[in-house]
């Protein structure tokens, strides 16, 4: 019976129920859509930064990452062979060995990060030779390297100068070499472009006099929101005590920490709008007040219980709170999906905001993540802050003086 | 020489040459991928040749203090010898006898100014022979960084010497650098230019 009344209430002024209704439904569309873009953008970094080195997961010798020494290398046992086969979720491996030695060219020194890698593994990987803007990509048995783009300028060569190495090699072994340059690379993370040298495995092998050693092996995933099961997979077929296998936010907590600091930064801008978001409504649920404040009074006046009607409206605000908040989902759902499909170009706006997001290698466009969980959590929040406004309206039912409230 | 570690040891055998305290060539020998590569100590400067890279490498300063091969002595310790006599200031210490050898206990302070970076060294010199059997190092707070022991005493080019030198870093017992002389050979002569960055690169 009351939730007819109700119905019948909502139904009698659809203008009234509309201008409800609509500001919810905005609140929803704009909280949603500010939240869809603030991870749709960090998702898409670190996915970008991820996919273009580290990788989501790798396995690495017992205790490299906290001293990366080339000690720590290790030998790729019968385990490591056919993962793809073995472990459910995985597309690929790629096997690494990185070390530290010293440029040089001419009069000029640089320390450099050295990677030796299987090129065409690798390619599929991270599709490196795409970052190739001079020269050609390493095959498999080349005696070349590649070299990034700023380091080059830096030590002033150019493709087929030859550079020189020299560094520590395993077990305190010399490691010296000369190598041609055969292509150059550009980077977009300044720090990757300054001091990336590739060379193909076998070669970076021989120069740090570790033949058969890796001290890593990146995991490639078929999809990449499964590494955590993937992860577990590992952990326990592999045997632990010769393995570490790591993923991406135990090696790169600051990349982690710059996501968390940025999200803190958006939850103060989030609540400020959550905020005028509830006046909005809050303005809406006083002006119906209002206009039947005559009604209420002659309700009361002949004799309906206060309680009953405090109920009623309670019930209406609430069913136009579920209908702003479904429309918002419904309203949410092409406009995420467009920006989802179409990021935001930003090119042209990027120079000021260079620092950080180059500084992990992010291109400028923003993308919004398309995932309903932002839509139905927004619009929860947005509906329960409409039923804690109800409270002022349920007060002010209940208090009503009918003599007053008739005398117009 | 032979590196050992926890999980590994290594050899590598080397050639050296020396002129009085002050000058010296070494030359690796063997692994193979080592083969050629050269030191040439001159007073307190030393150089070094990567046949690899074709490059001579004047060691700075800031390597001096640095691992010598991957092995516990550092490129100080080939270059420190000769200062042993003149940079410190020496005090009998004591009496002890190491394999049946009675030895004084020297103590060597550096001198204020000296270029060094002990802060103490005590030597084992045996009575008779004059051999240096043992030596430790202190740094400047007094704490024990290395041992050296002087070991398989033989005769060798017509001397009697220590043939088996090991030291052994004071954090790392487990660890230990051995240099062991299979051959050595006295009072020969050099070429004029024997001692020069020409000669370490062509030398076999």
């Amino acid at each position: 019976m009351l939730l007819k009344l109700a119905l019948r209430n909502i139904g009698r002024n659809k203008w009234r129920t509309a201008i409800t209704a609509a500001s919810i439904f905005f609140a929803v569309l704009f909280s949603s859509f500010m939240n869809a873009f603030q991870k749709g953008v960090w998702d898409r970094m670190i996915e970008n930064f991820l996919s273009s080195y580290f990788g989501y997961i790798q396995i690495q010798g017992k205790s490299y990452w906290e001293e990366q020494t080339l000690d720590y290398a290790f030998y790729a046992d019968n385990s490591l062979h056919g993962l793809p086969e073995k472990v459910e979720g995985i597309d690929g491996t790629i096997p690494r060995l990185e070390s530290f030695a010293l440029a040089s060219f001419e009069q000029k020194v640089s320390g450099t990060m050295v990677i030796g890698i299987d090129p065409a593994l690798e390619n599929r990987f991270s599709g490196l030779d795409k970052k190739l803007v001079q020269g050609s990509y390493l095959h498999a048995e080349d005696d070349g390297v590649l070299m990034a783009e700023g380091l080059a300028s830096y030590l002033g060569m150019q493709v087929n100068d030859t550079i020189v190495l020299i560094g520590q090699g395993y077990h305190g072994a010399n490691a010296a070499g000369k190598y041609p340059i055969k292509g150059i690379l550009k980077f977009p993370s300044p720090d990757l472009n300054k001091r990336m040298i590739y060379l193909t495995l076998g070669e970076a092998q021989r120069l740090y006099a570790a033949e058969q050693l890796l001290t890593s092996m990146v995991i490639h995933l078929k999809d990449n929101s499964d590494y955590q099961s993937v992860k577990n997979e590992l952990l326990a077929k592999l045997d632990t005590s010769r393995y570490d296998i790591m993923q991406w936010d135990e090696m790169l907590p600051e990349l982690v920490d710059a996501k968390k600091s940025d999200t803190a930064g958006n939850y103060i801008f989030i609540l400020v709008l959550y905020l005028i978001i509830s006046f909005g409504i809050f303005g809406t649920i006083m002006m119906m007040l209002k206009e039947r404040e005559f009604e209420f009074g002659i309700l009361t006046g002949i004799g309906m219980s206060r309680k009953m009607l405090a109920f009623v409206t309670w019930l209406e605000i609430v069913i136009m709170g579920l209908i702003g908040a479904i429309a918002g989902i419904v309203g949410c759902i092409p406009l995420v999906y467009y920006f989802y499909k179409n990021p935001l170009d930003l090119s042209d706006y990027m120079k000021e905001m260079d620092d950080i997001y180059a500084k992990w290698g992010f291109d400028p466009l923003m993308p919004a993540a398309f995932e309903f969980d932002i839509f139905i959590n927004q619009a929860l929040i947005v509906f329960a802050l409409t039923t804690i406004l109800t409270v002022y309206a349920v007060y002010k039912t209940i208090s009503i003086k009918p003599i007053e409230a008739m005398r117009k | 020489m032979t590196i050992n570690r926890k999980d590994w040891s290594r050899e590598i055998v080397m050639k050296a040459w020396s002129r009085g305290d002050d000058e010296t060539i070494i030359l690796i020998t063997s692994p193979k991928r080592d083969q050629g590569t050269a030191f040439l100590k001159i007073g307190k400067e030393m150089w070094n040749w990567q046949p690899t890279i074709e490059r001579v490498i004047k060691m700075p300063p800031s390597m001096m203090m640095q691992s010598w091969m991957g092995s516990d002595f550092t490129n100080d310790d080939l270059v420190r010898q000769s200062s042993i006599v003149t940079d410190y200031t020496h005090k009998f210490t004591g009496e002890e006898t190491i394999e049946g050898r009675p030895c004084h206990i020297i103590e060597l302070k550096p001198k204020p100014d000296a270029p060094v970076v002990w802060g103490k060294i005590k030597v084992w010199i045996s009575k008779k022979e004059y051999l240096q059997l043992k030596a430790e190092f202190y740094d400047e707070d007094n704490y024990k960084v290395n041992t050296m022991y002087g070991l398989k005493v033989k005769e060798m080019g017509k001397r009697l010497i220590p043939s088996l030198m090991r030291i052994v870093p004071e954090e790392e017992p487990r660890n230990s650098t051995e240099i062991e002389y299979l051959n050595l050979e006295f009072d020969k002569s050099f070429e004029k230019n024997f001692f020069t960055v020409q000669n370490m690169k062509r030398l076999k």
